[in-house]
């Protein structure tokens, strides 16, 4: 469940019949181009340069790149029917919301080879192309090497005193990990009306002490390279992000909240089939392993690890969805999102305005 | 007289005169009307409509309701005019004596400093947020030169609350408010200010009396101006806010990205389009007074 | 200040005004320059002259928004030049009348009061009460865009005596209003002056104004007293070219001659009765001071001058004719024949010979250039 950019939204919604225009005309230009649409910044630089030009290349083929703000602008671009966008990133949350209300094609598994991807990250209507996980990070000029180790630290405001950033939207998982539920139990706990309650309460214990609450990926990045704050929950790709750019935090997999970014394709695309043949050639492990070049978001294809003159066994470790750090992480689920997000939502804003 | 004018020499005539002409005038404002009615109108009407739409275009009260029943919904309005209602008035505070100091200048002079009021016109928003969280922020400037100082040891909290809102809010709102107030300054005689002297008044008295009636159009013009624009503040809040903050255009970007239809979005923004036409009519209303009473002079 | 409990009249008489040696300057430009001036205990001045003259820069002294470089200025014993506008105690009477528009008529004339603690009912009896003395009674509850020139201009007025000032200032009071009213407002602002004694400097530009109103005219160019007198004085007896210009119309002819002998062309001049200032190389003749005399009829009184010319030009005025004539010795002058004698047949032809005769008071000997 990403919901990125949310600053964008409301500007690209304002522009939204010029782009339906644009696409229009754009779309009879050429039968061997692909229109995709990802989330702009450096995670679309890597894609492109990771997936996007050289998968093109090798099905003859040329693609064009648009950026977009979320589920509501794709929402608003099928039903009107204006067509246009062949190949769509996005959050696998959202995806499974979108596949729900009828906003995508189904996937063709006999066309797309998903035998050796990460189990339940291939959908009927979507399929993981990367990993990334939602940690707890920490600046190392404020604990050093011995910050917050998992959620139960996060939330303990003696033990490490400090200011935190949270995420803006709902990200109840923590919450409960930190009131000592087993991660395995976490969904079926926030299932449940008491569970929920739970959370949100475990959430009011600990907002005196959350100075930000982001609401961008690249806000979050900032928030660390500024110094605003001394803890963090936030995807792992942004924090190295971060200290690339002269930030000073580290991170933990414990205890992390792993979670997919993936590829549909929206009703309406008039390319179909070369759209499904796209997928499956940026499905395939050299692809996903080049990925991990440009920013650390791990392969859905446990195969990509294969390649390791690409990923070394210790570039491996560090990324998210390596076997060792798969496996002290939460998956997330994105059934229990889809049923439940909004009422979660609505409860979480009640709880930071309240 | 009516008997004159009916029957009078070329009566018919030239009352057909004045009837084509009043058409021409229609004709020749015909496009603005239609432009008004298709940019303002008509997405407006949608808006309400959508507001009362289920996801499958059915009826339903069900998006008011939830503005109801949801706290967080009202706390968000109440915040939002909590935050514009201080900026107003800090704005009405700076923006006056800023005004008033322009207004006593030689016009060349004021002009040149005019530019600088509205310099921040030229930069976006968003420009000037961020320089505002960088001025602001923990490690920002302000705290590092007030702890080097040693005015305070731990850094205080600038940004990401209402506070850093509100001096980033202030900042943008502020041209809005000194822009009418100096030309209704302007506008003041100095025979009433020299009146009011003669007549005994100290410069205070000549203040309290004279210049502020006097000033209140543009007081009343750049307050709702101010006042208006801030209860759509989005970026602000958004950026210096800490995610705290949260106007109601942060709510209805919010909700548009939340539900699957754009009935609850537009709900609310109904009713902040009703609540802030409700405050233009009564403001509006005592403009109108103070123009019975001469204010606009 | 003592209240007075019903009407507007002053328990005080005005205050006298004693300006010395004031002087103002703006760069290089002199708008005033060492001006004396006393004004007497309840009289009447104007300060006349050109714009540009100083008139207006005087008075703004006397009200206390101008600050002049150098001088002295005494409101009775007072020495008031250094005083704030507010601390002066004077009445003014603006062009512009600068009523409030925020406040209704009564307010605007309690303004003063208000500020002078006046307990609000007191305050709400002279306000009637001066309402009352420059007839706009009932107008209180009015607002002030509701009103008329005049009756702004009376508004103000009341305002500025409501507080029973010594002095009252009035810059150009009536150039807002028509020709009808402004010579009304004259003989009102007159009576009232006489009722209330009140030291008042007025400054116009308009001579007839001056004329009327005034116990004294100060006539001002270029930052300067020219001349100082009773409105008679400074018409019969201009001191200088200028001022008999400004006030009044005017011929000039040349003249010739010294001691007590003076020549128009080859004639001389009667002067029973009047010594001109030294030096005299021009006579000023008024129109209306010359009597046409019929055709045939006998000579005046032998104490008149008589100069004979012939008739150019004869415009009709509504009130009176105005012959021009070409004299024979040269030069031409003008003649004002009242309508009523006009239409006796007092009006020769154009063409024809015409005598002029006037007597010494009739006439004027200055100093200053010809043409």
């Amino acid at each position: 469940m990403r919901r990125r950019e949310l600053l964008g939204g409301s500007i690209a919604a304002l522009a939204m019949p010029a782009i339906i225009t644009g696409a229009r005309r754009a779309e009879a230009a050429d039968e061997n181009q692909l229109t995709i649409v990802s989330w702009g910044g450096s995670y679309q630089d890597a894609q492109s340069k990771a997936e996007f030009e050289p998968a093109a290349k090798a099905l003859g083929i040329t693609v064009k790149q648009q950026t977009y703000s979320g589920l509501a602008e794709l929402r608003l671009r099928v039903k009107s029917g204006a067509g246009g966008w062949d190949v769509v990133s996005s959050g696998s949350g959202t995806a499974a919301r979108a596949g729900k209300e009828g906003l995508l094609e189904k996937l063709d598994y006999s066309v797309i080879d998903a035998k050796s991807l990460i189990s339940g990250t291939a959908q009927p209507y979507y399929i993981g192309n990367d990993v990334f996980s939602t940690v707890v990070g920490w600046s190392t000029k404020t604990f050093g090497k011995n910050g917050p180790q998992n959620w139960v630290d996060f939330w303990d405001v003696r033990k490490f005193p400090g200011s935190r950033a949270y995420r803006n939207n709902a990200m109840l998982e923590p919450a409960l990990m930190a009131d000592g539920v087993p991660m395995h139990e976490v969904y079926k706990v926030l299932s449940t009306e008491a569970g929920l309650k739970r959370a949100i309460d475990k959430m009011k214990q600990l907002k005196p002490h959350i100075a930000v609450w982001w609401s961008s990926g690249a806000q979050s990045a900032q928030l660390m390279k500024d110094g605003a704050v001394d803890m963090i929950a936030a995807w792992n790709g942004r924090l190295d992000a971060a200290n690339k750019d002269g930030a000073a935090c580290a991170y933990t997999y414990e205890q992390g909240l792993l979670d997919t970014d993936c590829f549909v394709i929206p009703k309406g695309t008039k390319k179909r089939d070369l759209a499904m043949r796209f997928i499956a050639e940026i499905s395939k492990p050299k692809y996903q392993a080049d990925l991990t070049k440009y920013i650390t978001y791990g392969p859905t294809n446990e195969k990509a690890y294969d390649l390791t003159s690409i990923i070394s066994p210790a570039y491996a470790a560090q990324l998210p969805s390596s076997p060792a750090n798969t496996a002290k992480q939460l998956l997330i689920d994105d059934a229990w999102y889809m049923k439940y997000y909004q009422k979660a939502q609505a409860a979480y804003q009640d709880m930071i305005t309240g | 007289m009516k008997a004159l004018a009916a029957e009078g020499p070329n009566a018919t005539e030239l009352g057909r005169d004045a009837r084509s002409e009043r058409w021409m005038l229609f004709g020749l404002s015909l496009p603005a009307l239609l432009l008004v009615g298709l940019v303002v109108v008509l997405p407006i009407a949608w808006l309400f409509l959508l507001s009362f739409q289920t996801e499958g275009g059915a009826f339903t009260l069900a998006n008011y309701q939830r503005l109801i029943d949801q706290p967080s919904y009202r706390r968000i309005l109440a915040m939002t005019f909590e935050i514009s209602l201080t900026v107003t008035a800090m704005c009405i505070v700076l923006g006056y004596a800023l005004a008033y100091l322009l207004a006593q200048l030689p016009r060349r002079v004021a002009g040149v400093l005019m530019l600088g009021v509205l310099m921040p016109f030229w930069t976006s928003i968003l420009v000037r947020t961020y320089a505002w969280l960088v001025l602001l922020q923990r490690d920002g400037l302000i705290n590092v030169i007030g702890e080097h100082l040693g005015f305070w040891q731990k850094p205080l909290a600038l940004v990401y609350n209402m506070e850093g809102t509100v001096v980033g809010l202030v900042h943008i709102m502020l041209p809005f408010m000194v822009l009418p107030l100096y030309n209704s300054m302007r506008a003041i005689d100095r025979d009433y200010v020299r009146g009011a002297a003669n007549l005994g008044a100290g410069p205070i008295q000549v203040f309290w009396h004279v210049y502020l009636p006097l000033s209140r159009p543009g007081l009343f013009a750049g307050g709702t101006i101010t006042f208006i624009l801030c209860l759509g503040s989005y970026v602000t809040p958004a950026v210096l806010g800490g995610g705290k903050i949260v106007m109601a255009a942060n709510g209805i970007a919010g909700d548009v990205e939340l539900y699957f239809s754009w009935g609850p979005a537009s709900a609310f923004g109904v009713v902040l389009l009703v609540i802030t036409l409700t405050i233009l009519f009564t403001a509006s209303r005592f403009a109108r007074l103070d123009r019975i009473f001469g204010g606009g002079a | 200040m003592t209240p007075s409990p019903t009407d507007a009249r002053p328990q005080q008489k005005g205050l006298p005004i004693r300006v010395r040696q004031v002087s103002k300057t703006y760069g290089r430009a002199v708008a005033l320059d060492q001006v004396d001036l006393d004004v007497q205990s309840g009289e009447f001045l104007t300060l006349l002259g050109p714009s540009g003259s100083g008139k207006t820069t005087l008075l703004m002294v006397l009200a206390g928004f101008v600050r002049p470089n150098q001088g002295s200025l005494h409101f009775g014993e007072r020495d008031v030049l250094r005083l704030a506008p507010h601390k002066r105690g004077v009445g003014m009477v603006f062009q512009s009348y600068a009523l409030f528009p925020h406040l209704t008529v009564a307010e605007n004339i309690a303004f003063p009061l208000k500020l002078r603690r006046v307990p609000r009912p007191e305050a709400m009896r002279r306000v009637e009460a001066v309402l009352d003395l420059v007839q706009l009674p009932d107008f209180g509850g009015r607002g002030v865009d509701a009103l008329s020139g005049g009756q702004r201009q009376r508004v103000a007025l009341a305002r500025a005596i409501v507080f029973e000032p010594g002095i009252l200032l009035m810059d150009e009071p009536l150039s807002a209003l028509d020709k009808q009213l402004r010579e009304r407002m004259q003989i009102e602002l007159r009576a009232l002056h006489d009722r209330l004694g009140i030291t008042t400097v007025c400054v116009t530009h308009d001579q007839r104004e001056a004329l009327t109103m005034s116990n004294r005219i100060a006539v001002i160019d270029r930052g300067s007293i020219i001349q100082l007198g009773t409105p008679k004085e400074i018409y019969d007896r201009p001191s200088t070219r200028f001022v008999a210009d400004f006030i009044g119309e005017s011929t000039f002819l040349p003249v010739t001659g010294s001691g007590g002998t003076f020549r128009l062309g080859a004639q001389a001049l009667k002067l029973e009765g009047y010594t001109p200032p030294p030096g005299a190389n021009l006579l000023m003749l008024r129109p209306e001071r010359l009597a046409l005399l019929p055709e045939g009829a006998p000579g005046p009184d032998p104490r008149y001058n008589v100069i004979t010319g012939r008739v150019t030009d004869i415009v009709y005025q509504g009130e009176s004719v105005l012959v021009q004539i070409r004299l024979d010795d040269g030069g031409t002058v003008a003649a004002r024949v009242s309508s009523a004698r006009a239409a006796l047949g007092a009006v020769p032809v154009p063409g024809a010979s015409a005598r002029l005769a006037f007597a010494p008071e009739d006439m004027n000997l200055l100093c200053g250039e010809a043409g």
